[in-house]
């Protein structure tokens, strides 16, 4: 016997989220080379806003869509900044508010503060590394902002075109000619 | 339609030869093999485990007398004050660094074979610095107030001595338990996303919807997510630098004759790497012949670990011989006495273990065969961690019997029972947790792994 067979809608209720509404095309890939070549032609065709679901990032879909650099670098720093600062200042303050001369040594003395001002220039730094990736990509997501398919973190790839309407007719049909094995519009 | 100007590539990325899995294993397949290791326990699991716990129950026993009754239950006696309890933080803190070697150091030089074995080395990481973490706080005559080692002032607004190593240890010790154990839980998101989706039992679903933070894998999520990950691993390679350093400072700051050496911080961050890298060959072997694993992790994956043991221990092998030059060609009396005392003196047998399971027993490493063979590999690393083991013992306690003061060479240190069951105990703790991770969240990088493999392409490229 189940002791946690109560718990059980509960369980499935929180993994499939929120009932949720959308409005678009999604097509369900296999091959990578096909869905680099429909992300050129969607983008070509104006459909900037696609989002491609994949179990592992392909470096050829990432040219195809011509992403950038991610600024989660630039948190880092500011959060390594921070942490360094802080941890000299921190060191400096403690030996200055209440100034305790031991073996007649500098009261601010870099040399052992530099540890501190390191630590804390890594610590600072992952965190804010760590919130700022969160934070781009959108984590915790618990409300989906396009239809899932459990697919996607096993062998097959997804493009989600947000559409309605005759453009969605469009869409199905470019991502067919594109070998997509299936497609489902959204409306 | 515009006409395809692309060219794809049909290789995986530039790994070595023996880093491409057998062509039987997919995508899907390797889904399906990873989440496999969740399936029911069976006897011989349970029968581990539960072995396990009733040495944690003898450990915490130990633990609630020495509470007690006082810590001088334990065999710490003047002048080894620092004994088994430091020697075992020391021994965690090693065994905790090569899990952030292999993740960090390695993803930045682009080592590929890391993908298969990483996750493993990280969890032992990260279980590795909390069972590290227990020592100092039980070696406290009070271990109610650890936190008191924490950066705050007292009531009469005194702070902790910043220009003390053991002040550093603090700093260094705990962004290391947040940095690893960071690294850890952002490295799994996308296989527990894989687990929430495919997992069977709704109690691991549930665990992969927890880890995976609602992942979905899409373009933009892995654009900044890999990003981060190279700026964790950035961080992460400085950080597993410094803390053993800063652990070997602890002693070297000191003016303890065999402590006081310049040469003390490369030489602990080897012996960390020499030590963690052992224990993940052992628990690996382990895992991947328990688990039928051995498509994924296969023999060259061993072999590549092996060469890294056997690097490390040829640094470490060197550090043994410079300190030795370094107190015969000094100026230093005391060194030198304390020096011929660690093989001749009190604790000859200890210094032999050391050196023949570090230096000596490794060499065997140098043929083919022996890396390529799982169980002779498997004894070796034993080996190598009963001699870091005692490395740490011979300088922690042989130093600190030798000093300065020669009415202080008595030496009558002995480990009590208490000492003993703790540390027994420790093993118990980190094999708990490792026991429960490999059955609850992905013990192998599954988003990873998928990268070794050739992707699916309709048109070959020319």
């Amino acid at each position: 016997m189940n002791l946690f067979k109560p718990l059980f809608p509960l369980i499935d209720k929180l993994i499939a989220g929120p009932p949720a509404k959308f409005t678009g095309v999604m097509g369900v890939y296999y091959y990578v080379d096909d869905v680099t070549e429909t992300v050129r032609t969607l983008r070509q065709t104006g459909h900037g806003n696609l989002r491609v679901f994949s179990p592992v990032p392909y470096h050829d879909v990432e040219r195809a869509l011509d992403q950038g650099t991610s600024i989660v670098r630039w948190v880092t720093l500011g959060g390594a900044l921070l942490g360094i600062t802080g941890g000299f200042a921190l060191c400096i303050y403690s030996v200055t508010s209440w100034p305790l001369v031991v073996g007649g040594k500098e009261l601010i003395s870099l040399p052992p503060f530099v540890v501190i001002g390191y630590e804390s220039m890594i610590l600072l730094g992952s965190l804010a590394n760590l919130f700022g990736m969160l934070a781009l990509t959108r984590l915790p997501e618990v409300k989906a902002a396009a239809p899932w398919d459990p697919r996607f973190t096993e062998d097959r790839i997804g493009i989600w075109v947000p559409c309605a309407g005759e453009t969605a007719v469009k869409v199905r049909e470019l991502m067919r000619g594109h070998g997509a094995e299936e497609v489902t519009v959204h409306a | 339609m515009s006409e395809t100007t692309y060219e794809p590539s049909a290789d995986p990325e530039d790994v070595g030869v023996g880093e491409h899995l057998p062509a039987t294993v997919t995508q899907k397949s390797l889904n399906a093999d990873i989440l496999r290791m969740h399936a029911r326990p069976g006897k011989i699991w349970w029968s581990v485990f539960l072995l396990d716990l009733l040495i944690l129950a003898i450990g915490g026993l130990a633990e609630r007398n020495q509470i007690v009754y006082g810590i001088g239950v334990a065999g710490h006696t003047r002048p080894v004050m620092w004994a088994s309890y430091v020697t075992n933080f020391v021994f965690w803190v090693g065994i905790a660094h090569c899990g952030t070697l292999v993740s960090a150091i390695l993803f930045l030089f682009r080592s590929h074979f890391r993908r298969a074995v990483y996750r493993v080395a990280e969890a032992m990481t990260v279980f590795g610095v909390m069972t590290a973490g227990l020592f100092p706080i039980m070696h406290l005559g009070r271990p109610w107030f650890p936190y008191w080692l924490f950066p705050y002032p007292t009531q009469r607004q005194i702070w902790p001595n910043f220009r003390s190593p053991l002040e550093w240890d603090v700093f260094a010790v705990t962004t290391y338990l947040t940095v690893s154990s960071i690294f850890f839980i952002v490295g799994i998101i996308p296989d527990a996303a894989a687990q929430r989706d495919q997992a069977k039992n709704r109690f691991h679903r549930l665990l992969g919807w927890i880890f995976s933070f609602g992942w979905r894998g899409a373009n933009y999520q892995w654009k900044h997510y890999y990003s981060a990950y190279l700026y964790f691993a950035a961080f992460a390679t400085p950080l597993v630098l410094s803390v053993h350093s800063v652990v070997s400072w602890d002693f070297a700051m000191a003016q303890v004759p065999g402590w006081h050496s310049t040469i003390f911080a490369p030489y602990f961050v080897a012996g960390a790497i020499f030590s963690g890298v052992a224990l993940v060959i052992n628990l690996l072997i382990i895992i991947r012949k328990g688990f039928k694993l051995e498509h994924i992790v296969t023999i060259d994956h061993m072999e590549k670990l092996a060469k890294l043991v056997l690097l490390t221990s040829t640094i470490v092998g060197y550090s043994y011989l410079c300190e030795f030059f370094c107190a015969w060609y000094g100026p230093s009396k005391f060194e030198r006495d304390m020096f011929w005392d660690r093989f001749f003196g009190h604790f000859w047998w200890s210094g032999w273990i050391m050196f023949t399971c570090n230096v000596i027993f490794p060499l065997l490493l140098w043929f083919k065969t022996v890396r390529r063979s799982t169980v002779p590999l498997f004894i070796i690393m034993l080996f190598v961690n009963v001699g870091m083991w005692f490395e740490r013992f011979v300088i922690i306690v042989s130093s600190l019997a030798h000093p300065f003061n020669p009415s202080a060479w008595g030496v009558n240190y002995k480990m009590s029972w208490t000492e003993a069951a703790i540390l027994a105990g420790s093993f118990a703790w980190f094999g708990m947790f490792f026991l429960i991770f490999v059955r609850v969240l992905p013990a192998f990088s599954i988003a990873e792994i998928k990268e070794t493999l050739v992707p699916p392409m309709r048109r070959k490229a020319s």
